[in-house]
């Protein structure tokens, strides 16, 4: 009787222990994984990490099949954190994936660390996207991506009654004017706004910077308290040129609460006609009911730089490769094949631009680019009008100078008081070493 | 067996408590520890080396006004929801109790919204705030009409109504036991004494019911401090970063501007204001105790 009760006790604790236990199970929350493909091959398993929610689907079908013909074990994992956030996770566990996909600023904080040097691969002479540190090639580039105005041409032509020519709005006094010509034929508020922080802080107001014939000396200029960003004649003409879309914003009233599904649909079916963006927007304009032409142009500017004739942008999403004890020598050849793959392989190729739609980094890859604002970058970039990417602005610049913006937006404060603004962030900044 | 050995009561309180005590040392004290180490380091997150600052971090916590924006926030947050809930549920659990029609069915309805998650709940609230309020004040001819979420009070007036819809129904229950705990003789007697309703509730029931408000102040306080998923889902910080509450500040502080040291070093002093808060209430409240 006694042992029967002490065993009853063990049970019982044992059933306890496995009831704690399974609250630590691996959390599936955010991380879906899988799996595809036979363990032939050399059998290496390699993990990627894609931070671009819109081709999960297209990548896990891809490794499937590439893992079959290839004989390797591809899993595809997805992350909505911040990759930085997310990836210190899986440093921390030891479980670093084979390749991740970052934002460029990543590249730069954790390549020398924990990145393979991949200066030796053939694609590095097909881009000049590449990241490279020190002459060290780290960064694989995995798409063009470029910000301008994204308009919508046919809603433009269905009032003005003539095709729209992006390339005859190049000034803002222009623009004023298509403005109020859309307006008196009865659009009542031809643009909208996102006001989403990275939106305004990451993409419309680092224009401000990568405009800049020295963008370096420029930030410097603001750390030190030498120049400011009131008196910058770029920073005033593209605050012009916002001031023109804030004034049409169709949700004026309630511009800082204003959706970003909400904004872009308006724009796919032609409510609105013009949006600040970038070819990213395309997977949020492709939900709805979309009008054929659209495309993104330069933001229209009376400055007297030729900053309103290029698109800002250039490589964008980057993949490393782990260079840890935890990916073994198979590992990293089964990674630098796959890269190697997808720029030099025919279906690898077609994975890239017509699955996944987006615009390839690389010269060798001649495929038309399928989306129409995808469309408008590849044209841009094939004619070496873009204004590269500014990579090193703090991590909290966008959230910091977002909420700034977000003031500025809302009427909260004027011009000055947002170029003060600035100007104490960059003073108050660390600079990035570069 | 001799079962007031002392090796007898060792085995018996390890063979209970050691597997749940190892766990609960493997994953909250060693991490609190090593969390604790972190604080005297500059490390970013995820690089592999930690180099030691000593006090730095602590000093750039005390630097930091938007982290103390941040509490300050979060006090007054806290202040009006714990008062506000306990409010709320106490009428509810008092609704629920008092013999009304379908009481078992008003107090599974009133508990649901504690079953939702908090992010699916600050999204569904999002879009009652944007969108639904909007059309509403809309079609009662307002015209532009703006959403509650895009003023800095009306943001936290939402941040606020939402967790009191939240957390209601479950402290709630927490008061219908409570209520239900108080023997029906002391308030008939109370009554045959000349008490009126009013006057028994306010004299025999509350002061026997002190334990469920103890407890669900310092539920609710606890709570209100630490709030995240709400706050993510419902505002994100928006508008211009003026509802960013203490939880979501040292996120972004240890995550997305990557200053881990300094991130946990500010976690730490957010615990202590918690803990001292909390203990306090507790220490008050059960000094007033009185047992039936």
């Amino acid at each position: 009787m006694i042992k029967m009760k002490k065993f009853l006790a063990l049970a019982l604790s044992a059933a306890m222990t496995a009831g704690i236990l399974a609250g630590c199970g691996s959390d599936g929350s955010t991380n879906g994984g899988s799996t595809g493909g036979s363990t032939s091959g050399n059998g290496a398993t390699i993990t990627i990490l894609n931070s671009k929610m819109e081709i999960q689907e297209q990548l896990e079908k891809m490794a499937e099949s590439y893992g079959k013909s290839k004989g390797v074990n591809v899993e595809v994992y997805y992350s909505s954190d911040t990759i930085a956030a997310h990836l210190s996770t899986r440093y921390a566990s030891n479980e670093p994936y084979t390749i991740s996909m970052v934002d460029a600023k990543d590249v730069y904080s954790l390549a020398k660390e924990h990145a393979v040097d991949l200066s030796g691969e053939d694609w590095v002479k097909d881009t000049t996207e590449a990241i490279s540190i020190d002459g060290k090639v780290y960064g694989f580039p995995v798409c063009v991506e470029a910000r301008g105005i994204i308009y919508n041409a046919d809603a433009i032509k269905a009032i003005t009654g003539s095709d729209f020519d992006p390339a005859s709005v190049k000034t803002l006094d222009d623009f004023n004017k298509l403005l109020s010509d859309l307006k008196a034929g009865g659009m009542a508020a031809p643009t909208g706004i996102m006001k989403e922080d990275w939106s305004l802080a990451a993409h419309f107001l680092a224009e401000v910077y990568e405009q800049q014939a020295d963008p370096d000396a420029f930030i410097k200029g603001l750390h030190d308290g030498t120049t400011h960003m009131a008196d910058d004649a770029i920073f005033n003409s593209m605050m012009d040129t916002f001031d023109a879309l804030k004034a049409n914003n169709y949700a004026e009233a309630s511009a800082i609460s204003a959706e970003r599904e909400v904004t872009e649909q308006k724009l796919a079916e032609g409510e609105l006609a013009f949006m600040f963006g970038g070819n990213w927007d395309w997977s949020v304009i492709n939900q709805y009911d979309y009008s054929d032409n659209m495309g993104i142009m330069p933001v229209p500017q009376n400055g007297s730089t030729d900053a309103n004739t290029k698109l800002v942008g250039g490589g964008s999403k980057y993949f490393f490769i782990d260079s840890s004890s935890n990916t073994s020598d198979e590992q990293v050849q089964a990674a630098k094949d796959f890269l190697n793959w997808m720029v030099y392989d025919s279906e690898g190729q077609s994975f890239l631009v017509n699955e996944c739609a987006l615009v390839p980094a690389f010269s060798n890859i001649t495929l038309a680019v399928s989306d129409p604002l995808g469309a408008s970058v590849k044209t841009y970039a094939d004619k070496g009008a873009l204004i590269g990417n500014y990579n090193y602005l703090p991590d909290d610049h966008y959230s910091k100078l977002g909420a700034a913006f977000q003031e500025y937006l809302a009427n909260k404060t004027d011009r000055a008081g947002f170029g003060a603004a600035i100007d104490s962030y960059w003073q108050a900044a660390t600079l990035s070493e570069h | 067996m001799q079962r007031n050995k002392m090796s007898y009561k060792v085995s018996q309180f390890l063979m209970f408590a050691g597997p749940a005590g190892l766990l609960f040392v493997g994953t909250v004290i060693i991490p609190f520890l090593y969390g604790l180490y972190l604080t005297f380091t500059s490390w970013d997150g995820i690089s592999r080396t930690k180099p030691f600052v000593g006090f730095e971090n602590y000093a750039s916590t005390f630097a930091d006004t938007a982290y103390w924006q941040a509490i300050g926030r979060t006090l007054i947050y806290s202040i009006f929801s714990v008062i506000l809930i306990n409010i709320v549920a106490f009428a509810l659990a008092y609704l629920v109790t008092s013999g009304v029609k379908g009481q078992n069915f008003f107090r599974a309805g009133f508990f649901i919204p504690n079953l939702i998650g908090g992010i699916v709940l600050g999204y569904v609230w999002k879009f009652v705030f944007n969108r639904a309020f909007v059309a509403v004040a809309e079609s009662l001819g307002q015209r532009n009409a703006a959403s509650l979420l895009s003023t800095t009070n009306g943001a936290m007036f939402c941040l606020i109504l939402v967790s009191v819809w939240q957390y209601a129904g479950y402290m709630m229950l927490i008061y219908v036991a409570g209520f239900m705990s108080v023997s029906e003789s002391l308030k008939e007697a109370a009554m045959i004494d000349g008490c009126t309703p009013a006057q028994a509730m306010q004299n025999v029931t509350i002061p026997l019911m002190r334990s469920s408000f103890v407890q669900c102040i310092f539920l609710s306080i606890t709570r209100c401090f630490m709030v995240y998923d709400v706050n993510l889902s419902l505002t994100k910080g928006e508008p211009f970063n003026s509802s960013v509450m203490a939880a979501m500040h040292v996120f972004n502080q240890a995550f997305t501007y990557k200053n881990y040291g300094t991130g946990q070093a500010e976690a730490l002093i957010l615990f202590v204001i918690c803990a001292i808060v909390g203990v306090t209430q507790v220490y008050i409240g059960k000094k007033g105790e009185v047992a039936a």
